[in-house]
């Protein structure tokens, strides 16, 4: 082995994965714009801002907007505390960055012009890119 | 063959990223790629092989007697 990397942060960096992994999850309606308002539940405005924004009607009954907002290291998720605990059964952050590093894996393998080979073992899946 | 292994937790959705199979500072290139995709990473470790110098083996050639 050669280097070791872990990402431990949850920042997306890659606008057009980032919409890619989200559409997996089944949000295919978003916005797009800057420091997009977010709202609540009871339609109140939330004091936070987002770069792109999945509208409550297309998240939940009772879900609030959800946004990711840039910064500089990337897109952060604005979710509220009840959606986190509720959406995808709680899993939301897990699945959307689950969905977005398989997306990262399979720019990296075109980027290279590779082959990708793909196991579980255990509770982790391992994706190996030979180039 | 060079080698790019991902481990990805779906319980947490953590990341892990081995490069393997490239000696020296070539794989920082490869490491530069996943970052600008992924961001910059928590733990940043090269391991063994990234210190060992690619072996070259200079071709001697005979001397020509006169």
């Amino acid at each position: 082995m050669s280097k070791y990397l872990s990402f431990r942060d949850v920042v997306f960096k890659d606008r057009r994965l980032l919409l890619a992994a989200l559409a997996d999850l089944g949000y295919t309606v978003v916005e797009e714009g800057q420091a997009l308002p977010l709202f609540g539940y009871q339609g109140d405005r939330r004091p936070e801002t987002a770069e792109i924004v999945i509208r409550r009607n297309f998240v939940g009954a009772a879900s609030n907007d959800l946004g990711l907002a840039r910064t500089d290291q990337g897109y952060v998720p604005i979710i509220s505390e009840y959606d986190l605990r509720v959406l995808h059964g709680g899993h939301f952050l897990p699945k959307l960055r689950t969905a977005y590093s398989e997306h990262v894996i399979e720019e990296v393998r075109k980027r290279l012009h590779g082959t990708t080979r793909r196991t579980v073992e255990g509770t982790v899946v391992k994706i190996k890119v030979r180039f | 063959m060079a080698e790019i292994e991902f481990t990805i937790d779906p319980a947490t959705g953590q990341l892990e990223v081995h490069v393997k199979g490239m000696r020296g500072p070539a794989c920082q290139d490869v490491a530069k790629l996943v970052e600008a995709l992924v961001g910059k990473p928590a733990v940043d470790r090269n391991t063994s092989e990234y210190f060992l110098k690619p072996r070259v083996h200079p071709q001697i050639q005979p001397k020509r007697s006169q």
